[in-house]
């Protein structure tokens, strides 16, 4: 039986009903219609046509909850049915056998305020859950995950990105490990992060550096070439332990899967290639909201160790010039990969906000 | 005797329904999704209770927690595939292999309860196919499909319909199939020859950018082209993908019987994918807003370019069934209490 179906409540004292109402009755055996009339009386549901007279009681009678104009069903336990189509007969039966209709999903889905309420609360909390709810959700998530199972997201990023995308360094080993040291030097009023640094040359992806959710830092050859001082290279690190502090890249990897997962529930039956436009726009929201605070991090530990912030915007214009002017192709990026440039607009900001910390 | 042919018919309404699909959404959303599966109960109640035929309406019966359960048996299995393929991925294919291995199970267990739970005049309909049968067309021919490179693929989707169509019953009458496989080779091809002639087109205009200007082109311009090559394989999509639908639902209904009467669907790959296409739109421009009135759309042009052809008079048609009493009872319905949706 259909378990949408209302339990009706009868009144101690049901009047006598006058009423009567036309139904088409099935007998669950065969296909055939028969016209009958519908009475109740006493808590019984009489049945009537020209072969047929059935008395059940109510309790037995499985009324079907009102669904827009579709016909009622009364279904019976031996697997018969009646429709009834005319609604207002069926109401007006209902009341004089003394039962009250009580739907609240009917008068939901029937009256336009309702469901005007519903859309203008349904886009909002749309709307909050997609500001707020999940990237909270994403960085209590992100806490919970196990280091060793980020760490092994790190290796399989490597793994996919060694030979093809990245090459091994051409960085001495004397000149790494002095860069290594040095940042390692560096006094972290914010807290000890576990972090570390891997070097790739890659021509491909050229001057850039990631931080990948495990906590690996991975700078390139070409951004370490960029650079004008070391100091400017700590800026760049500085900025991706803020991303590793706050597991930025295993968050956005959470936030955007379930982006991700509802745009296709939502769009997908149109178009899966569709579904991923929406996706990447709403991502790329997140993003800068992680790249600031990424700044402001870097901002704060470079202060403390007497290198000027203005480093990381220098930083910032050299690798916009080099990336607006060389390589196009460097679009194909993982999105679940906090990188240090990519082509936001919003760059100059981020400059001018870092300068503004001196 | 004549042939009448008796048209389905839909009454289904948009605004109508909007009011259904919303309360649904909002529910679902405030219950964490829980409420889905009282949704789908709805929705699938308001689409088979204006389906006419005959004047009679078609209805469903699945319960709620029977699709409850089946839904969590579904995330169950895919989050953790999707999971572990992210962390560890040998585990993460082991489960993709479980679900492969078990899924012609599950989709057996999806059509009984799909067919068991729909009715039309009382009469439930059923599924009768067989396990064997199931693991055959879902598993061993699509792998035998892959090993061929797809030269396979219209025979295992026609040996895929044979199996769901010859399968099913309504009362004690049961449907039959009767299309062979030369009939959906030919859509493939056509279908492959429309996706042929885009990619050339594609290729074409790629060319002649790449040989004239691509080097002197902005960055901005190039964004342009690409996000212009982006909606137009939106475009192709709307044209193929319709083109495909149509000619696949009207070779297979026009070729299913049940008992001795026929089927007609006449669905036009044009009429369809303007339905799509303007649907499409629509629900962008309406943040998405538009959707009910989009679903109403597409099932009432599906619905009502479907007509059986009675081999006899309908009445004597519904005469014949009238006599097969005992076509169904209820001591089946607790068996098929797991609906896995695909």
């Amino acid at each position: 039986m259909s378990t949408s179906a209302f339990n009706p409540v009868i009144s101690d004292n049901p009047v006598t009903p006058a009423h009567t109402l036309g139904a088409i009755y099935y007998d669950g055996l065969s296909s055939r219609q028969q016209a009958v009339t519908l009475r109740i009386a006493q808590g019984q549901l009489e049945v009537q046509g020209d072969e047929l007279l059935r008395v059940i009681p109510l309790a037995d009678v499985n009324i079907s909850a009102k669904l827009g104009r579709t016909p009622r069903l009364l279904h019976f336990k031996d697997g018969g049915h009646c429709e009834v189509s005319n609604h207002t007969d069926f109401g007006v039966l209902m009341q004089a056998a003394g039962i009250h209709e009580k739907s609240l999903l009917s008068t939901l889905e029937s009256n336009w305020r309702y469901a005007l309420a519903a859309t203008v609360f349904t886009i909002c909390f749309v709307i909050a859950a997609f500001y707020w709810g999940l990237p909270w959700v994403a960085a209590v998530a992100a806490e919970r995950v196990p280091a060793s199972v980020a760490l092994r997201i790190d290796e399989h990023f490597l793994d996919a990105v060694d030979d093809d995308l990245m090459q091994p360094s051409k960085l001495s080993t004397k000149r790494q490990q002095a860069l290594s040291k040095r940042f390692d030097s560096l006094r972290n009023v914010q807290g000890e992060v576990a972090h570390k640094l891997v070097y790739r040359n890659s021509k491909a992806i050229g001057a850039n550096a990631f931080a990948l959710p495990g906590g690996t830092i991975l700078i390139t050859d070409q951004l370490v070439k960029l650079a004008g001082h070391d100091e400017e290279i700590l800026a760049v690190l500085a900025h991706e332990l803020g991303h590793v502090h706050e597991r930025h890249s295993l968050r956005q990897l959470l936030q955007s899967s379930v982006v991700g997962l509802a745009m296709t529930w939502y769009l997908g039956d149109i178009s899966t290639l569709l579904a991923a436009a929406p996706t990447l726009l709403l991502e790329t929201r997140y993003s800068r909201n992680f790249e600031r605070r990424a700044d402001s991090y870097a901002a704060t530990m470079l202060s403390a160790n007497n290198i000027s912030p203005s480093r990381l915007a220098d930083m910032l214009e050299k690798l916009e010039s080099s990336h607006a002017d060389g390589d196009k192709d460097m679009e194909e990026q993982s999105s679940s990969i906090t990188e240090f440039i990519s082509t936001h607009p919003d760059t100059a900001k981020r400059i001018r906000a870092l300068r503004g910390k001196e | 005797m004549q042939n009448q042919e008796q048209r389905f018919k839909f009454t289904g309404n948009g605004t109508e329904y909007f009011g259904i699909w919303m309360v649904n959404l909002l529910l679902s959303i405030l219950t964490l999704g829980i409420y889905s599966a009282w949704a789908k109960v709805r929705r699938m109640q308001y689409f088979y209770r204006n389906t006419w035929l005959n004047d009679a309406s078609f209805d469903y019966h699945g319960t709620a927690i029977a699709i409850l359960k089946g839904r969590i048996i579904a995330i169950v299995l895919f989050a953790s595939y999707s999971i572990f393929l992210q962390f560890m991925p040998a585990v993460g294919l082991t489960i993709a292999l479980l679900i492969a291995l078990i899924m012609p199970y599950l989709l057996v267990i999806s059509f009984r309860f799909r067919l068991y739970n729909s009715s039309y005049r009382g009469l439930r309909f059923g599924f009768t196919g067989s396990i064997k049968g199931a693991y055959f067309a879902f598993l061993a021919l699509p792998f035998f499909t892959l090993l061929t490179l797809y030269l396979l693929a219209p025979f295992t989707h026609q040996r895929i319909k044979a199996y769901q169509h010859s399968n099913s019953r309504f009362g004690q009458s049961a449907f039959s199939f009767h299309a062979g496989a030369g009939g959906f080779y030919m859509i493939y091809l056509f279908t492959l020859l429309q996706l042929l002639l885009i990619a050339g087109l594609f290729a074409f205009g790629g060319y002649t950018l790449a040989r004239d200007s691509i080097a002197s082109l902005s960055r901005e311009a190039i964004v342009g082209i690409v996000v212009a090559a982006y909606f137009l394989l939106i475009l192709a999509s709307l044209l193929v993908v319709p083109f495909f639908m149509s000619r696949i639902q009207n070779l297979v209904w026009n070729h299913t019987q049940l008992g001795e009467h026929h089927f007609s669907s006449t669905l036009s790959a044009r009429g369809l994918a303007w339905i799509i296409f303007t649907n499409f739109f629509l629900i962008i421009f309406t943040m998405g807003l538009y959707k009910p009135f989009a679903d109403i759309r597409i099932a009432r042009y599906r619905v009502e370019h479907m007509a059986l052809l009675p081999a006899g008079n309908i009445e004597e048609f519904i005469a014949s069934e009238q006599q097969k009493i005992g076509a169904t009872g209820t001591e089946t319905a607790e068996m098929f209490d797991v609906d896995i949706g695909f």
